[in-house]
């Protein structure tokens, strides 16, 4: 299903679409809160976003540094050109780690939040393998109790209330039927993780930024989760986009400034971990992933993309991600970033997305690496019309009011015509929803007797 | 060709001509204990100031003698812990009391090197979790602290208060996976 008809299925219930969009601007206003106090914010941005761009121009050369680096740490590093290659390697790891290569029995392992292994739809692929994932982030959980993708990339959860989780604990792990307390049901999720992260052979994690000049990675995390599973397993495996890299340490302080107050209003995340070596007797893998990147990289138009750090603010902010919610998008990454991001993996599934904008702009005053989103909305839009992927009403309504457009005389016409036929025919019919989907929700104006270019042939000054 | 070889060199057939890197100017900001405390207040963490390392001791008999299992190489630990204990022993930790090397006053974050965690799981095992540092190593913004920094190490973590989670509903709720409280003791 393409984004209007999931976006619909979405909004039918009005009361909790209300909420949702509530929910995700009181996060907007938070990150509000968190950055006014910052006189250096703005500049804050603009460095993120050249220090993103130099190291995209120069991402080869911090790739073999980046892995030279890492392979002096005793650290193993691994490269993937797509999810496929990348879910095998992290199978090839999970099954030759010495403690685990001949063993028999389940192999258990734990994830901290990864987007990119979304990406690569790694959990089915080792759920097959024999190997048991548990994800530990708290919002992450639930919607793996559930089935369900996340629907946000910092709130996995967002779409579900208390109730919703009551009853999937309720399911899942015995809490009381009925029970809605976050606090209760956090508690049971703390004691039914820690039970997994202290079984768990295999710990792994996403990667929030990769040091070229050490070779070290930094994991950020506010329950502590990333952690905990990586210093209880023996093996760590951490995966990352390319697009990860930055080149020094010092440009670690701009990133962390801006993620956690973009992300969520916070200060900073309250766990936010820089991994350079294993520990004594233990492995480190990392899993460095294109799927798509370097080709988004060759597209100038759209290259910016690639500097996302995944903070999330453009959908807390975006009116129609809020109104439409995260699995409308049908994308690991949702919101205006996933509608810029998705195009380059698949036009033709993806073609509604760049649609699912107003244009208004407010997600590239968020991005706290300042990536053109709205700009770029617009630009795939041009790239889906030209690849013939428009919706066939769309295509001819565009073609016709273009014609009329070019015609004066038939433009003229035409708004008479619509002045006196929406006075005169019946609201059922002005208002039909097949033949006026903008109306579906919203009432139209009382049309005026004269159009602006009458009143002003009569009102100007001679 | 190799995976590694093959994106390797669609990078550099695909990357655009080389931009500059920009210089990170030096920002100043509010380095002062008092904002740090605030800012650690509102993150759900909290301070208490000693006026000597040695009172360490006292502060953790008077706000924890309820606590059972102790690590720690500041004060007087009940439970033994270094690099090779066991989980289920770690599991058991109800405090551990380590020192952070800087604090950042606009974040509340403190940096907690390997070396001090005594066990790289300790700070996020424990139940509750103490961090001692010296007032004089706070600093205004993570531009300095990383200059403070000599160098990140094998491993080491920033913490700024105790584990939370706001994934049900966007409540906030203290203790997710790692500590339950956090408690910094300036000296």
């Amino acid at each position: 299903m393409n984004h209007p008809a999931l976006a619909e299925k979405f909004a039918k219930d009005f009361n909790r679409t209300t909420w949702h969009d509530e929910t995700l601007w009181f996060v907007r206003q938070k990150r509000d809160r968190a950055i006014y106090p910052i006189p250096e914010f703005q500049e804050l941005r603009t460095l993120a976003s050249q220090i993103k761009d130099h190291t995209l121009s120069n991402l080869d050369n911090y790739l073999l540094q980046f892995e030279e680096n890492a392979r002096k740490n005793g650290v193993k590093v691994h490269w993937a050109a797509d999810g496929e290659e990348h879910n095998r390697i992290v199978l090839d790891i999970i099954r030759n780690a010495p403690h685990i290569k001949g063993r028999t029995g389940p192999i258990k392992m734990v994830k901290s939040k990864s987007m990119l292994t979304e990406e690569c739809h790694l959990n089915p692929f080792l759920q097959k393998n024999g190997v048991e994932v548990v994800d530990t982030d708290l919002g992450e959980r639930i919607v793996q109790f559930r089935n369900e993708p996340p629907s946000h990339i910092v709130m996995p959860a967002i779409h579900l209330k208390k109730e919703d989780v009551g009853e999937t604990f309720h399911e899942h792990l015995g809490t009381p039927k009925g029970e809605k307390d976050p606090q209760a049901l956090t508690e049971a999720a703390r004691q039914h993780l820690r039970q997994k992260f202290v079984e768990a052979d295999i710990a792994l994690t996403g990667v929030n930024f990769a040091v070229a000049e050490t070779g070290s990675f930094v994991v950020c995390t506010n329950e502590g989760n990333a952690d905990l599973g990586v210093n209880l397993a023996n093996v760590h495996i951490a995966c990352m986009g390319m697009e990860k890299l930055i080149p020094k340490v010092e440009h670690l302080s701009v990133f962390i400034r801006l993620l956690a107050r973009s992300a969520t209003g916070q200060p900073v995340t309250t766990y936010t971990s820089h991994f350079t070596k294993p520990a004594e007797g233990k492995e480190m893998h990392i899993v460095i992933v294109d799927n798509g990147r370097t080709q988004q990289l060759g597209r100038s138009d759209f290259r910016n993309s690639l500097k996302c750090i995944r903070c999330g603010a453009c959908m807390n902010t975006c009116p129609v991600y809020r109104r439409s919610g995260g699995h409308s998008y049908d994308f690991t990454v949702p919101g205006p970033i996933g509608a810029i991001l998705s195009p380059n993996i698949d036009l033709h599934k993806y073609s509604t997305l760049p649609f699912a904008s107003t244009l208004c702009g407010s997600c590239s005053d968020v991005c706290p690496v300042k990536i053109d989103i709205h700009v770029q909305l617009y630009k795939w839009r041009q790239v889906v019309s030209k690849e013939n992927e428009l919706p066939a009403v769309k295509k001819w309504g565009m073609k016709g009011l273009a014609k009329m457009l070019a015609m004066p005389k038939v433009y003229n016409l035409g708004g008479k015509v619509a002045r006196s036929a929406l006075r005169i025919l019946p609201h059922g019919m002005t208002h039909a929803k097949g033949m006026n989907p903008w109306a579906k929700a919203r009432e139209l104006p009382d049309a005026p007797k004269q159009s602006f270019k009458e009143w002003y042939s009569q009102n100007k000054k001679p | 060709m190799s995976s590694r070889e093959k994106i390797l060199a669609s990078v550099k057939a695909h990357k655009p001509a080389l931009i500059d890197l920009p210089v990170i100017p030096a920002f100043e900001g509010d380095g002062s204990i008092e904002k740090f405390k605030t800012v650690l207040t509102g993150i759900g963490g909290h301070a208490i100031e000693v006026s000597s390392k040695t009172e360490c001791q006292q502060v953790i008999d008077t706000h924890y003698s309820d606590l059972k299992n102790l690590a720690s190489t500041l004060v007087k630990a009940t439970v033994e812990i270094d690099t090779s204990t066991s989980k289920d022993i770690l599991e058991q930790v109800d405090l551990a009391v380590v020192e952070g090397v800087v604090g950042v006053a606009e974040n509340g974050a403190i940096w907690v090197p390997e070396a001090n965690m005594i066990n790289r799981a300790l700070p996020f095992i424990t139940q509750h979790l103490v961090l001692v540092l010296d007032k004089t190593n706070i600093v205004a913004n993570m531009h300095e602290a990383y200059k403070k920094l000599d160098t990140i190490g094998n491993y080491g973590a920033f913490i700024a208060g105790p584990s939370k989670t706001a994934d049900i509903e966007q409540s906030l709720v203290i203790g997710a996976h790692g500590a339950r409280s956090m408690m910094v003791i300036l000296y």
